[in-house]
């Protein structure tokens, strides 16, 4: 089966967003993104990849709750599809087969 | 949504930058504008609390910005996406269906465009004509700040209005008052003078002018320049025209003198671009203000008045008080007036007065802007007649594409689209018809021009002629398909469809008050183009008291302005074989403008003052006009006759007499009677009879002629035996050549001349002619399509009808009745109306023909026989079908 093809940034907002569960929509997509990561991410970037990755049936989505310091206006919540969820455990089976083909002692040690 | 946002930020206090939000809104994909802003939102207030506002609001900004991606950008498609109107798949089938009905009925289509394109074609040679005729002295640079000084004369009860003012006039304005910055006078009568440059003669008209005159006016100088072209007595400034004629070139002729009338030497001081075709004032050269007074001294008088006076104010002038104070402005200078004779200056700005050139007791009164008005009134008329066929004819038929409508109504068109696609056919449609009428009129208009004496061109690179284009498109497109495209959208698809559409009575009233209306406008036009033409026929054949025919003009000049001379070429005339009698006259007969108040006889009453019409004659004056004569005619025989008088019937009932008998001699006659005019006593030796010598728009006024002392103001007036006029004018110019070499034989005939004085109301006439002529056309193309539109809907009626016994001139009655009878209504409408016009019209004419009940009658029998005649031609046609194949086709 052709596996549709995620990018490294798409891959971890997928991930955020089952990370979340419940709650997952833009701002604390980002919030949880630049805490685990560790990088600053800028929203609109988030915003692009959570529509593409909806765009590619990874991600469905619908209105939530509205607040007030939004002005009244409703999130957009977010959850992993089935075929968002498949994807993210080949990946992680593709890479595991990998690390598992790795023969001890090849990669350089990095701990001191 | 805006508002309860604003009001809870409002609340609090804080808000993100109103530009950056504005900014989203505008950019950002209405499904993706509330999650998105929301978030920011949310993030906005959490750096407020964290960070600050100011840190918070740049974030904001920023984070906005950072949304100018495409996937925001992206507006979302909707499911069954409606195609939009301008969608390029509808403008294909919108062409297409409109191009198959356009194709399909080829009789009906023709009609139309043809219709339209009359319609256009009329209209826009109109727009063209009043373009130009606005654009007249309208073209100056200066041309808000000037103004004609006019002057009105109140005496005798009457009040007269001119340009007429003394010609000490302008250079005194000048020093009195501040805000007028130039001055010029500029004399009214047209001197056609004898140039000579080494062997070249010819003849060349122009004026004098005030020095300032090229500085006034935005006429472009080739050599010289504006302040040195008029500044000294033998200045000459000439045309580009007559330079290049004696010089070659503009600028060769710079400072070369001309010899003028062969006596004085001019020096050529500015040469000027041939004056455009839309200026009222026309010459080939000026000369200098100075050199007019020395030759005319009388000009020096405040008393006399002559030439025209025009000034340029200054740009902040305030032209109110400036009128208030030249109005008194005339006594200072002439102690006469004030007593019975009063005289007051007043301004009309130069753009305004071709167009507004009429004065009634004083008071602007039309002119020219009248035949503007009237002809863009035609202008739209028949632009709407056209319009009605395009509406009629769509309406009508109707049906045929009530099912196409149905149609698309059931697979969604909403009806603003089919108003939308009925309305654009028609401007299809005006287009075609506007790209034929363009052609027709590239074809017409230099026979245009010829008729209007215009020089009017197509100005394909003026912008504004593409936008009076673009416009009048536009315009004809929307009147003819608004009403169509409104009542076919307005159809009910259901009913359509099942085939069970009647049409009310209501659109059928419409279509055929609509034919009432073109037939109203149609009469209209047929009475008024006989009315002018009649009144222009009786101008031009009308009795004026002498006799206008085989009588010719020639300038008493050059070598021939001695006595002797005069006298020598005057019996050398006598005795050709052709020539039947001589005299001269100062100014031509039809055209006697100048007057005086200086006449007196015993027993005047010395507080009146009455104006006389005067001019200079020489021997035999009556004789050679033929006119009615009561006494004797001015006769080489009396010595005396330079102190006697010749008065006409008005002038003498104005005096006092009354001319009771024809015979002459017994006491109440005016023959014998003292009279003494400037001065000098003489004797009333003949009373002439009331003729028209000046224009019939005015009454005839008291004359008196006087004998002439100096041939040089005269023009010889030779009456040549009929038949003979050619024969005769070799001769004379034999003669000319033999006695006044210098000057080339210059000859005018009188009735050209006269009818010249009427030009504009000939162009009317015949302009009139020719858009009658086009509108009932074009109303009958209308007639006829409907006529053939009805024959085609009752064929199966007719055919039953003949089957039944019903005979050929049965049909035809049947189908004609219902169209005569509209006609009919329409010349009732009509005459009323045009009646109460044509006599509005005829009130500018104080000799003039009756608007006769026959006109009414004529115009009406002939409107209901052409329509008579188009809708024959269908009715008999549809008559004349044999009802078995009509009623074959079920």
């Amino acid at each position: 089966m052709r596996r549709t093809y995620l990018g490294e940034f798409e891959e971890v907002v997928l991930l955020t967003v089952a990370v979340l569960g419940n709650g997952a929509y833009g701002v604390a997509i980002t919030d949880e993104l630049e805490q685990q990561t560790g990088r600053s991410v800028s929203i609109s970037a988030v915003h692009a990849a959570l529509h593409r990755l909806e765009e590619k049936g990874m991600l469905s989505s619908r209105m939530g709750d509205a607040t007030a310091e939004r002005g009244g206006r409703r999130k957009r919540l977010f959850t992993v599809t089935v075929l968002g969820s498949r994807t993210l455990h080949d990946i992680r089976a593709v890479r595991e087969q990998l690390w598992n083909s790795i023969l001890p002692n090849t990669l350089p040690a990095i701990s001191i | 949504m805006n508002e309860r946002k604003s009001r809870e930020e409002g609340e609090r206090g804080v808000a993100p930058p109103r530009w950056a939000d504005r900014l989203l809104e505008w950019f950002c994909a209405p499904h993706l504008l509330e999650e998105v802003q929301g978030d920011l939102h949310e993030r906005f207030s959490r750096r407020v609390a964290l960070f600050g506002e100011r840190s918070a609001r740049r974030q904001y900004a920023w984070e906005a910005l950072g949304f100018f991606k495409p996937f925001a950008l992206k507006r979302q498609q909707r499911e069954y996406p409606s195609p939009l109107f301008l969608h390029p798949a509808m403008i294909r089938n919108y062409l297409k269906i409109a191009w198959r009905n356009l194709a399909n009925n080829k009789t009906f289509s023709a009609i139309n465009i043809l219709g339209l394109a009359l319609g256009m074609v009329s209209s826009l040679l109109i727009l063209l004509w009043i373009q130009d005729e606005l654009s007249v002295d309208n073209y100056h640079a200066n041309g808000p700040q000037l103004y004609h000084v006019m002057q009105r004369q109140m005496y005798d009860g009457k009040v007269e209005t001119g340009r007429f003012t003394p010609g000490v006039l302008p250079d005194e304005l000048k020093q009195q008052f501040p805000e007028i910055i130039h001055a010029a006078g500029y004399t009214g009568w047209d001197a056609r003078m004898t140039f000579t440059v080494g062997d070249k003669i010819n003849k060349e008209s122009g004026h004098w002018a005030g020095a300032d005159w090229f500085k006034m006016f935005s006429i472009p100088l080739l050599a010289g320049t504006p302040t040195t072209a008029l500044n000294t007595p033998n200045s000459l400034a000439i045309s580009r025209k007559v330079a290049e004629f004696y010089f070659g070139d503009p600028t060769a002729a710079l400072g070369k003198s001309i010899r003028i009338d062969n006596k004085t030497d001019y020096q050529v001081t500015a040469v000027f671009e041939n004056l455009p075709t839309n200026t009222s004032d026309k010459y080939d050269f000026l000369l200098n203000w100075q050199d007019c007074i020395t030759r005319n001294p009388w000009m020096k008088d405040w008393g006399n008045n002559g030439p025209h006076t025009r000034i340029q104010v200054r740009p902040d002038a305030d032209v109110a008080t400036l009128n208030a104070k030249l109005k008194p402005f005339l006594r200072k200078y002439n102690k006469e007036l004030g007593r019975s004779f009063n005289a007051e200056l007043f301004l009309q700005a130069v753009p305004d007065a071709y167009l507004y050139s009429n004065f009634k007791n004083g008071q602007q009164d039309g002119g020219r802007i009248e035949y503007v008005r009237l002809f863009g009134i035609v202008a739209a008329f028949l632009l709407l007649i056209a319009c009605i066929n395009f509406m009629n004819l769509a309406t009508a038929r109707s049906v045929k594409r009530a099912r196409e409508v149905g149609v698309r109504k059931v697979v969604g068109a909403m009806r603003s689209l089919l108003v939308g696609q009925f309305i654009g056919e028609a401007l299809l449609l005006t287009s075609l018809a506007l790209l034929i009428a363009l052609g027709f009129i590239y074809l017409i208009l230099p026979s245009f021009n010829s008729l209007t004496g215009k020089h009017i061109r197509l100005q394909i690179t003026d912008a504004r002629f593409w936008l009076m284009l673009g416009g009048i498109t536009v315009v004809t497109g929307l009147l003819a398909g608004s009403y169509p495209a409104l009542f076919l959208s307005s159809l009910n698809p259901v009913r359509v469809l099942k085939g069970s559409l009647k049409f009310g009575s209501g659109a059928r009233l419409f279509r055929q008050g609509l034919v009432v209306f073109q037939f109203v406008l149609s009469t209209l036009l047929i009475v008024g183009t006989i009315v002018v033409y009649r009144q222009v026929n009786f101008i031009q054949t009308k009795n004026l008291g002498y006799d206008r025919e085989n009588l010719l003009y020639v300038p008493v000049e050059g070598e021939l302005t001695t006595q002797s001379a005069y006298k020598t070429f005057r019996d050398e005339l006598l005795r050709m074989p052709g020539v039947a009698s001589v005299s001269s006259i100062q100014e031509a007969p039809h055209n006697i403008g100048s007057s005086t108040g200086g006449v007196s006889w015993p027993g005047k009453d010395p507080n009146v003052l009455i104006e006389f019409a005067q001019t200079s004659v020489g021997y035999d004056v009556a004789r050679t006009l033929k006119l009615k004569l009561t006494g004797r005619d001015f006769s080489p025989a009396f010595s005396t006759d330079t102190t006697n008088y010749l008065i006409n019937q008005t002038a003498a009932k104005r005096i006092g007499y009354e001319n009771r008998n024809r015979t002459g001699g017994p006491a109440g006659s005016p023959v014998g009677q003292p009279l003494t005019m400037w001065g000098k006593p003489g004797k009333i030796i003949g009373v002439i009879e009331d003729f028209h010598f000046q224009s019939l728009h005015t009454q005839i006024t008291p004359l008196i002629l006087r004998l002439s002392t100096d041939p040089g103001s005269q023009n010889f007036m030779i009456r040549t035996q009929p038949g003979q006029t050619q024969q005769a004018l070799a001769s004379i110019e034999a003669l000319w050549k033999q006695m006044n070499p210098k000057f080339p034989f210059a000859y005018r005939f009188a009735d050209e001349e006269y009818n010249n004085l009427y030009k504009s109301e000939t162009v009317v006439g015949s302009l009139a002619n020719y858009f009658a002529f086009l509108a009932i056309f074009i109303s009958c193309l209308g007639l006829f399509g409907l006529a053939a539109f009805t024959a085609e809907q009752r064929t199966k009626e007719i055919g039953v009808r003949k089957v039944l016994g019903a005979s050929i001139a049965n049909v035809v009655t049947l189908l004609s009745t219902d169209f005569l009878k509209l006609v009919f209504i329409a010349i009732l409408i009509a005459s009323p109306l045009a009646w109460y016009v044509m006599d509005q019209w005829m009130q500018h004419f104080q000799y003039r023909i009756g608007v006769e009940w026959w006109v009414f009658v004529a115009a009406g029998v002939l409107a209901i026989l052409i329509a008579l005649l188009t809708i024959s031609f269908q009715s008999i046609k549809a008559a004349l079908m044999n009802p078995v194949k009509s009623l074959r086709s079920e």
